[in-house]
């Protein structure tokens, strides 16, 4: 998609809001602002419109409606479930390489007293499995492993890991931010307790996002409120985007096996472009979101690629950023065993469904021109 | 004539920044702001909420506000290692021993200026322009700034020549009272931000509680409590740890006298200060390190002007070598002499000739 003439290839920073998307929020704002827990007849219609997103998304995800619980998205989802499971004395599972709303809610976990065990990815960004069982210990109360990546977009065995860590005892969770809209997800046959999504990441809005808690799972609220969502997200509803979410992922999975076989396409134009080059290149990570590229460059500085693209309108991502809009190299690859100064040539292309042959003929080309330049 | 290098404009997020990117944009150049990243606020502890200083997210925001109205880029690099490895560190270290540092030199001379050089080439820029009050004539001269308060030569004093013929300092030439003005006329939306005046990455602006807090079990005071001495190396009473004091302080010592009493000298070892009335603070030498030439021709011994504090006046002086070292040998006695403070030299139409590290002559 060009937009102001700017090429995007970043969407596992954000994607684009779907226009039928944005179009069915903007009516919805326009047209139905009742509180869904108003008795008259305009509550009644949000609530219908919450309780029939939330029937949409479980049957898109394979799992009971009384399952899915509306939050501010991803963070809070996280935060919900690693909190409102873990108590002192217990034990948690994760790896070194979760998103920050996982890895620093850890940390502050570990100062409440709660023993933290962090799994390394080996060098192609997977979790085995077995790493993870042979951490368990009797106080083990949750595992919490990413489905995929966030940077390297490579996707872990989490069947595997539920299969061999399973017990009565122990809660397993999973990030699956990256995950959810780019494949499908049957919830029901996967086994997993809880699992967190968030819908701009499959071209929904911001600011909404969901989490999966199987029936019988007992989290205890991180804040409290008027009781919306059971007490587990309290605050009025945000009704618009609960509908825009449940519409989003609807989209995406309808459209899931096109807008896939589209993507590995662009992918390998972007490697055969790349190869008639003389431009060293190594593309890193196994099993793979399709569309996340997570290249290094060995003759060129990750960061400067990143400027140097953007002043030619293209995006890209590199390494960790942060808040203020800088970026140090990415700690999902060091916790790979990769290099600092290799790490520091690495950077993140991701392709969305809206790219074109022409948009990757671009892309490659400015690519060569700034590093052969 | 239109100009269309590309210039690395340094944005810290206030004012003079702000001025000097659109100075270089009226030039006609093609501008790139950019806002080094220096510390984080989880390293620095104190109160980091006050609105005022460079590298809060504050003052990144409004660099970038700034870059967006005036249609140029904005990036924001991470430098907080070098930063810390190079400026904190020596910060503290220098404390410890006892000295008075000035980290806006040694972020100048070691961090700034070169990452920032490094940067543009990255990024396929010629120049890099930064909103420092000083001149840079066409011998790549460094010449104080038209506005004698807000000279900031004396913090530049480390840059090399080669790297000041890639600089540009828009503001040279204007006072601040004009740069404000700019501003305003602009609508900038940090044309009336006050001055900062503190350490940037001391927020709160308490070194002692930065300088306690960073070094942690390396303070170890030889003798506890410390004791104030006179000139004659008798104790007169206690002080509350080395650290606390810097040469020349006044306020603070806590000791009642007919004549107010000021800190001579810091000895590290022994915990002690000692300290003084006003005329024997009054010392004409200095040797100096570090030196850094601005002018290649130079032949020593020399007569010229020197400043030894951020602000402070200009005394003539002769620089001499003496035993390998070089010595600074003033005419008239200075109030204060404070070892790790930077001595920069000028010549008299005020040409930046070069400067030092103030080292103690005993």
């Amino acid at each position: 998609m060009m937009q102001n003439n700017y090429l995007y290839f970043d969407i596992a920073a954000t994607t684009p809001i779907d226009k039928l998307v944005s179009d069915h929020i903007h009516d919805l704002n326009k047209n139905v602002y009742g509180n869904p827990s108003s008795v008259h007849q305009l509550g009644q219609k949000a609530h219908n419109i919450v309780s029939r997103s939330r029937k949409k998304i479980a049957d898109l995800l394979n799992c009971k409606e009384s399952e899915i619980y509306f939050t501010s998205g991803g963070s809070e989802s996280n935060n919900i479930a690693l909190q409102g499971i873990l108590n002192p004395g217990d034990h948690l599972i994760t790896s070194s390489y979760e998103h920050p709303a996982i890895s620093n809610v850890a940390k502050l976990l570990e100062k409440n007293n709660i023993e933290v065990s962090y799994i390394n990815p080996d060098s192609n960004g997977i979790i085995n499995p077995k790493q993870i069982y042979k951490h368990i210990k009797d106080n083990t109360k949750m595992i919490s492993i990413m489905y995929a990546n966030n940077e390297i977009g490579s996707i872990n065995p989490l069947d595997q890991i539920i299969k061999l860590c399973k017990s009565k005892k122990i809660a397993i969770h999973s990030d699956a931010v990256q995950y959810v809209g780019k494949k499908n997800v049957d919830l029901s046959n996967l086994g997993i307790d809880l699992l967190s999504l968030g819908a701009h990441k499959f071209y929904g809005p911001k600011g909404i996002g969901a989490l999966y808690i199987k029936n019988g799972i007992i989290v205890k609220p991180i804040f409290i409120g008027g009781g919306q969502e059971k007490g587990v997200s309290p605050g009025t509803e945000n009704v618009s985007m609960i509908s825009g979410m449940a519409h989003a992922l609807e989209i995406s999975i309808k459209g899931i096996n096109k807008d896939t076989n589209h993507i590995l396409e662009m992918e390998k134009l972007f490697f055969k472009l790349l190869d008639d080059t003389s431009i060293k290149y190594k593309l890193n990570g196994e099993n793979r979101l399709p569309g996340f590229i997570n290249i290094t460059f060995f003759d060129f500085d990750g960061h400067s690629l990143l400027l140097n693209l953007d002043m030619k309108n293209i995006a890209i991502s590199f390494g960790s950023a942060c808040s203020s809009g800088s970026a140090k190299a990415s700690t999902a690859l060091l916790s790979t065993g990769m290099k600092e100064n290799i790490a520091n040539k690495t950077v993140r292309i991701s392709i969305g469904k809206f790219i074109t042959e022409e948009n990757i003929i671009h892309l490659v080309q400015s690519i060569e021109k700034i590093i052969e330049s | 004539m239109k100009n269309t290098e590309k210039v690395l404009v340094a944005m810290s997020g206030g004012v003079d920044s702000a001025v000097a990117l659109l100075k270089i944009i009226e030039s006609g150049y093609a501008a790139i702001g950019v806002t080094m990243k220096l510390w984080e606020y989880n390293n620095v502890g104190g109160n980091t909420l006050k609105d005022t200083n460079c590298c809060a997210i504050e003052s990144i925001n409004n660099a970038k506000l700034v870059c967006e109205r005036l249609g140029v880029p904005h990036y924001t690099i991470d430098f907080t290692e070098d930063f810390k490895e190079k400026v904190i560190d020596d910060f503290v270290d220098e404390y410890l021993a006892g000295r008075t540092p000035n980290p806006c030199v040694r972020c100048n001379s070691y961090v700034k200026w070169d990452s920032f050089i490094e940067q543009a080439d990255k990024l396929g820029a010629k120049y890099i322009a930064t909103g420092h009050y000083a001149i840079i004539n066409d011998k790549y001269e460094l010449i104080r700034g038209k506005d004698k308060h807000k000279d900031q030569s004396y913090v530049l004093w480390g840059i090399s020549k080669e790297t000041l013929k890639r600089t540009i300092l828009p503001l040279g030439k204007l006072t601040k009272k004009e740069v404000r003005k700019i501003a305003s006329d602009n609508n900038f939306e940090n044309a009336n931000t006050p001055e900062s005046m503190e350490i940037c990455f001391i927020p709160d602006n308490n070194y002692k509680r930065f300088v306690r807090e960073y070094a942690g079990d390396r303070i170890d005071y030889s003798d506890e409590p410390g004791k104030i001495l006179n000139e004659d190396g008798e104790k007169i009473g206690e002080n509350e740890g080395y650290i606390n004091y810097t040469v020349g302080q006044r306020k603070g010592i806590g000791l009642s006298s007919p004549n107010p009493l000021y800190v001579k000298k810091i000895d590290s070892k022994k915990n002690s200060i000692t300290v003084t009335d006003k005329n024997s603070l009054l010392s004409k030498k200095c040797y100096v390190s570090n030196l850094n030439w601005l002018n290649n021709n130079f032949k020593l011994p020399l007569n010229l002007f020197a400043q030894i504090r951020y602000n402070g006046d200009i005394s003539e002086v002769s620089v001499i070598k003496n035993e390998n070292r070089i010595l600074a040998n003033f005419i008239k006695p200075q109030l204060a002499i404070t070892p790790g403070q930077s001595i920069v030299f000028y010549d008299k139409n005020e040409v930046l000739q070069g400067g030092g590290i103030i080292e103690l002559y005993d």
